[in-house]
């Protein structure tokens, strides 16, 4: 059953705070991230299906797959000083790469890459009590070519599908986003207009149009990441979000929301 | 994609390049190494002159112009920071 949909920012600078950001526009973040928390715990869940964006560090130029689920026991990563290690829901994890290749995409699985930061932010302020395990999903989105995005809505389809039809109480939560540069001369001027015009047609359940969007689009927006939320996106349709926060920082447009279904 | 993307596709001659600063973010040994030794640590990748001249310190424009994934670049610059100005961020 899929019973919740979220989105969550990620960005280091909400575990990790330097001086450069503000205090305040953070601790109003994780005060999201904590809504999503109690939500994730009344929804009483066996599993979190997260689809994140490896940043280049599973997933260097050795092998670059467009989309990958990770199927092993647990997988654990490190950020900083921070040392993580969450079980993976083997059963579910197997059957989303079965019924996926099933169904026509050819997904790589994992049973020991390493689990990137861009799953374990969200997760560290949302992990519910007690924890349940995870299934993490990987989407391509800084590597060029990256899948399109309408290949992303598609593979969205074919998991919701898939996820409807389990047994387990399953929430499926996307993490990225939204418009940011890292590491280029447009890292202090985020496209926030573009983000609030996104945000404006979630809340109208106007998802499917998401689509349609071109890769040239999401990187001119500053958006590669949202290759994560598309993915939700096909498998959540046309509902509508719930907007819990949006906050632009100096380089960040920080979103947090939720799709009732 | 076009060439004005800001991602490209990152050319096969820096593979050496977005290998050592993959391992600056990703490897906390090597981390550790390039900043006790970094002329070391950077031969021990491989790296020209100007690729080494690139990254101490770090020159975002050159390191890209060479081929250098601007993700890698600046997730490479944050470790380094981490590194050094710990005292100074606060950990949730």
């Amino acid at each position: 059953m899929l019973v919740g949909a979220f989105a969550c920012a990620h960005t280091p600078q909400l575990l990790i705070r330097p001086p450069t950001e503000d205090r305040d526009l953070v601790l109003r973040v994780h005060a999201a991230l904590g809504r999503v928390r109690e939500r994730l715990a009344a929804l009483a869940l066996d599993a979190i299906a997260i689809i994140g964006g490896d940043h280049v560090e599973a997933f260097f130029l050795d092998a670059v797959p467009a989309l990958a689920v990770y199927a092993g026991r647990e997988c654990a990563g490190t950020f900083g000083p921070y040392r993580y290690r969450i079980p993976i829901h083997e059963p579910l994890a197997r059957a989303v790469v079965e019924q996926g290749i099933e169904r026509g995409f050819d997904l790589l699985y994992t049973q020991g890459a390493t689990l990137d930061y861009a799953f374990y932010v969200p997760l560290h302020f949302a992990m519910p009590t007690p924890p349940v395990p995870i299934v993490p999903l990987h989407v391509n989105v800084y590597l060029p070519p990256q899948p399109l995005p309408r290949r992303c809505y598609e593979w969205g389809e074919a998991l919701g599908a898939i996820l409807r039809a389990r047994p387990e109480r399953v929430a499926l939560m996307a993490s990225g986003g939204l418009s940011h540069f890292p590491g280029t001369d447009r890292y202090a001027s985020p496209d926030f207009d573009w983000d609030r015009d996104l945000l404006e047609r979630l809340a109208e359940g106007r998802g499917r149009e998401l689509a349609a969007v071109t890769g040239a689009e999401l990187d001119k927006a500053g958006n590669v990441e949202l290759r994560t939320w598309i993915t939700l996106l096909g498998a959540v349709g046309g509902a509508r979000a719930d907007v819990y926060c949006y906050e632009p920082s100096w380089h960040h447009g920080n979103a947090v929301v939720e799709w009732p279904l | 994609m076009s060439a004005e993307a800001h991602y490209l596709f990152p050319p096969a001659r820096a593979y050496q390049l977005n290998r050592c600063l993959h391992a600056i973010k990703s490897d906390p040994a090597f981390c550790a190494r390039f900043l006790a030794e970094p002329g070391v640590a950077m031969a021990e990748m491989g790296l020209s002159a100007e690729e080494q001249a690139g990254l101490v310190p770090i020159d975002r424009d050159a390191l890209v112009s060479r081929g250098a994934h601007p993700y890698l670049v600046f997730m490479a610059d944050l470790r380094l920071r981490m590194a050094r100005e710990s005292g100074s961020l606060e950990y949730f």
